[in-house]
């Protein structure tokens, strides 16, 4: 039992300590604290960042190999020459600055029992509880042909950097009147609008400097988000652009030549003038190796704390794991870590964490000014996150006046504000 | 008494963090941490999107409950709202309330 000297003492260094006015546990003053956060994204970055601002005598290091980060979203505005590529960047300075240990390299290996992570260089790090964020990998080889060197030729861009600053240049350099094909993946995949979207703004980009091209969609599903709104609007703004080529109409690619640029599918081959290739994906090769990703290639976790079901104490958020109705995206990956951080201190002090309720919202853009959504509300239900119902949904279709150039105007703030929170 | 009163003390001065201001778990009542994904903690330059920390209670539950009837019009925010009851709302609320504006 704790007298009050050493109450005392244990407060003393709580204030001592306290780099600023957040709320140290006593779990934590008692030393159990250690939180180790691998993968800089959405996720990963905001975990360690709402950790330390919800407890500052937490001990956290966020494990990233790139001293700047890359966003996704809004990538494929980069494509359309509507943005910079370095709008797009993000440094760790704000994360170190709230007191989090940046550690610039790799996780290499796990030991779940051992509770300990392993550094490139070789360094233990011992952890509490281990945070997981590790975004997506692409399953290589799922398309015959489709390798890291034939990325090269049929850039992927669905991690944003090189990749996309390749398939822009590839876009610039391609002649008018040529033809773009690209490939859209089966579910479940990063960004579930992202290749609409995409094929969208290249239209957009295509009707201004090169009008006499078309863009071929082919895709591994019948159905897509918002696709009556997507569909609509490329009726409306690019008539006889797009081309979508459904799973059932022959659109899933069953191999890629990356010398002739050729997509082949069931029912034919198209040659390309600029091929988009966006692969069938999984959980971030870490997973696999901590022992959290299943058979899926994606990380089960219950719908709490986002606790691994396959291994205690490691949590996994964002693209990696298996939200239940909860979509892949920065926006889910964002409002997950800040649940999952808030979990980890009333894990850490021995508490259950309460039950959470999260939301989604994602844009998309059409054009410049043409934006779309969907949202959505989430709560556990039966070991997974459940939409909640009557809530979530798409824009309205049809005539709706201003709508499409607000949320335009919406999704460009979301993203100065998500990216604030985040890495700001 | 004295033995008693002054960790109390202690404990309430420790725990008048901005994430954890009111009552309850730490980072909000459920559903408010998700809302900073656009509502910023921060003053964001540039943004369209109202903030909310430091609004009086009673506006955002106002706001909350007429954008959940479609009484007053949005885009996004009514399909978000339908998915919350009303203490639901008035705990997002009086959390908001007492962030930092």
């Amino acid at each position: 039992m704790a007298t009050r000297r050493t109450f005392l003492k244990l407060a003393g260094l709580k204030l001592a300590g306290a780099a600023g006015l957040a709320a140290p546990s006593l779990a934590s003053a008692q030393g159990a604290g250690r939180v180790v956060v691998v993968g800089g994204g959405f996720g990963g970055a905001t975990a360690a960042r709402t950790l330390k601002q919800l407890d500052a005598k937490l001990n956290v290091t966020l494990v990233e190999p790139n001293p700047i980060y890359t966003a996704c979203p809004f990538s494929n505005s980069v494509l359309a020459n509507l943005r910079e590529m370095s709008q797009q960047q993000f440094r760790y300075d704000g994360i170190k600055a709230a007191g989090v240990t940046v550690a610039e390299t790799s996780v290499t290996a796990i030991d779940a029992s051992a509770r300990t992570a392993t550094l490139a260089d070789g360094t233990q790090l011992s952890w509490d509880r281990l945070v997981l964020s590790p975004g997506i990998d692409f399953d290589w080889g799922a398309i015959p042909g489709y390798d890291e060197a034939a990325a090269q030729k049929m850039p992927h861009a669905w991690k944003a950097g090189a990749q996309t600053v390749l398939l822009r240049q590839q876009l610039q350099d391609m002649r008018d009147g040529g033809l773009v094909v690209m490939s859209s993946p089966p579910n479940p995949y990063r960004c579930p609008p992202g290749p609409y979207e995409r094929a969208s703004l290249i239209a957009y980009w295509l009707s201004i400097w090169k009008p006499k091209s078309k863009l071929l969609l082919l895709d591994s599903k019948d159905a897509f988000s918002k696709q009556r709104l997507f569909q609509d609007g490329w009726a409306q703004l690019y008539p006889g652009t797009i081309e979508w080529v459904p799973l059932s109409k022959g659109g899933k690619v069953t191999s890629v030549d990356p010398a002739t640029l050729t997509l082949t599918t069931e029912f034919g081959s198209h040659k390309a003038d600029v091929a988009n290739v966006i692969p069938p994906q999984k959980a971030g090769a870490i997973a696999a190796k901590a022992g959290v990703a299943d058979r899926t290639g994606w990380c089960p976790v219950e719908p709490v704390a986002f606790e691994s079901t396959l291994q205690r104490g490691i949590h996994v958020l964002g693209d990696a794991a298996i939200m239940g109705a909860m979509p892949k995206s920065a926006f889910a990956a964002n409002a997950q870590a800040k649940v999952c951080a808030a979990a980890i201190v009333e894990l850490l002090a021995g508490r259950a964490p309460p039950q959470p309720l999260l939301i989604n919202t994602c844009y998309s853009l059409l054009a410049a000014d043409y934006g779309i959504s969907i949202a959505g509300v989430y709560r556990p239900d039966k070991g997974l996150l459940a939409d909640v119902p009557g809530a979530g949904g798409v824009s309205p279709l049809g005539a709706v006046g201003g709508l499409r150039g607000q949320e335009a105007l919406y999704a460009s703030s979301w993203f100065r504000t998500i990216t604030a929170e985040t890495f700001g | 008494m004295g033995r008693l009163l002054l960790p109390v003390l202690v404990l309430a001065f420790l725990s008048g963090g901005p994430a954890q201001a009111a009552d309850g778990p730490p980072g909000g009542p459920p559903g408010a941490s998700s809302c900073t994904g656009c509502h910023a903690p921060m003053k964001v330059t540039d943004s369209v999107i109202p903030r909310i920390a430091g609004r009086k209670a009673a506006d955002i539950v106002t706001f909350m409950r007429e954008y959940r009837s479609g009484a007053w019009p949005s885009s996004v925010m009514g399909r978000i709202a339908k998915g919350f009851s009303d203490p639901e709302i008035d705990a997002i609320a009086a959390w908001f309330a007492v962030q930092p504006e």
